[in-house]
């Protein structure tokens, strides 16, 4: 039993649309940095070196918190 | 700031644990009290619907754990975290559309792709609507189920509030659009609501739309199985030209030449084949049968419900006898 041809037309179509619609919120977002100037990737490069200076292999009192 | 959010996320895991079986045994409880599974809930159905629920979990579960838990890690081990600088509102929309388009097409194409069709007819052979049948699935139809790993790999990139929240309202949605509790009615029956009703149909799932998908018939203005295929958005069914509005509820559902196919082969079809003739599941059976006419399914309806009134008269003989 095989697809209407009208039917798998549409299905393509309809694909096509389907792949700017997964895109749409992805790109509003960067949009929106962009306007705003917000870059919350770099919050969170620097909130991991934050971190980084207080595990045990790198710091000054090798672990110790006292 | 950082406590309160660890709260929140502590609330909506324990949520999304306890919180979809809980949304589904309340609102069943609700209608059985309301009766409307009366006469409607045959054992063969009722083998099918506790199996569907019970049985997959016992699979997808353990399936799951290892894809979080070692697969994942496996193939993309500096993924983890990766996203997690999205914002949640912007995590919210990108995963909604995501999530939802794909369940979209996932339906979609399991009801305009022939050889599909087997693997979803499950859950459309129920001539009932409600939380029996909501998880009425066969087995393979849930176990390439995207929405469970696209969750899963999102919680694992980072995005995992965001994730959750989405499933919590997406399960909602879901689960109220299959209940035979119809909340959407008030939204038509009184004017001042009219414009909520408009909205709110074209956007989400409602009982109305998504009854019509169930309806044993289609084309009749009400009952419309060959669209109405969204689950938490409506609005890809009125994007892409397969929406149906009618605000009725249609008279019969399921489908119409279905004739009570064992539960093994409802949910574990092609491994157990039916052994009904001329069913879908059945070794030789067509892969999609043709619906029978409308004057066969009313034909069918009314010999359904003579011989209920038989077995219910010759149930109730003893007991005036003994009297």
């Amino acid at each position: 039993m095989k697809v209407e041809k009208a039917t798998k037309d549409q299905i393509t179509r309809n694909v096509i649309v389907s792949l700017f619609i997964y895109i749409l919120p992805i790109a509003a977002m960067f949009i929106t940095f962009l306007i705003t100037g917000q870059r919350p990737w770099e919050k969170k490069t620097q909130h991991l070196e934050n971190t980084k200076t207080i595990t045990s292999k790198n710091s000054q009192n090798n672990g110790s918190n006292d | 700031m950082e406590a309160t959010i660890d709260f929140i996320k502590t609330i909506i895991d324990n949520l999304n644990g306890i919180g979809f079986p809980f949304l589904v045994f309340f609102i069943g409880i609700l209608e059985v009290t309301f009766g409307l599974y009366r006469n409607k809930w045959p054992k063969n159905e009722r083998w099918v619907d506790i199996s569907c629920f019970i049985l997959p979990r016992l699979v997808i579960q353990p399936l799951v754990a290892y894809y979080s838990l070692h697969f994942l890690p496996f193939i993309s081990p500096d993924a983890k975290n990766v996203f997690s600088w999205v914002p949640f509102f912007w995590g919210f929309a990108i995963i909604a559309v995501a999530d939802d388009l794909t369940q979209y097409w996932y339906h979609r194409l399991h009801h305009q792709i022939p050889w599909l069709w087997r693997f979803h007819r499950t859950h459309h052979s129920a001539s009932y609507m409600g939380m029996a049948m909501a998880s009425r699935q066969n087995i393979i139809y849930t176990i390439f189920f995207s929405q469970i790993y696209l969750t899963a790999a999102l919680v694992y990139l980072g995005l995992g509030i965001p994730a959750i929240a989405v499933r919590a309202i997406k399960s909602t949605i879901t689960t109220l659009a299959h209940s035979s509790i119809p909340w959407d009615k008030p939204f038509y029956k009184y004017k001042v609501l009219h414009p909520i009703a408009w909205v709110l149909e074209r956007l989400i799932s409602t009982p109305a739309t998504h009854h019509a998908h169930h309806a044993a018939t289609t084309d009749d203005g009400v009952g419309h199985y060959k669209g109405n295929f969204g689950n938490m958005f409506f609005l890809w069914d009125i994007l892409f030209g397969t929406a149906l509005i009618s605000r009725k509820y249609p008279s019969a559902y399921g489908i119409s030449h279905y004739e009570g196919d064992q539960w093994t082969a409802q949910l574990l079809w092609p491994i157990f084949k039916s052994k009904v003739e001329g069913s879908e599941l059945a070794p030789n059976g067509p892969v999609v049968r043709v619906e029978d006419d409308y004057e066969a399914l009313a034909r069918r309806e009314a010999n359904k419900e003579k011989k209920e009134t038989v077995k219910q008269q010759s149930a109730a003989v003893p007991v005036l006898s003994n009297n």
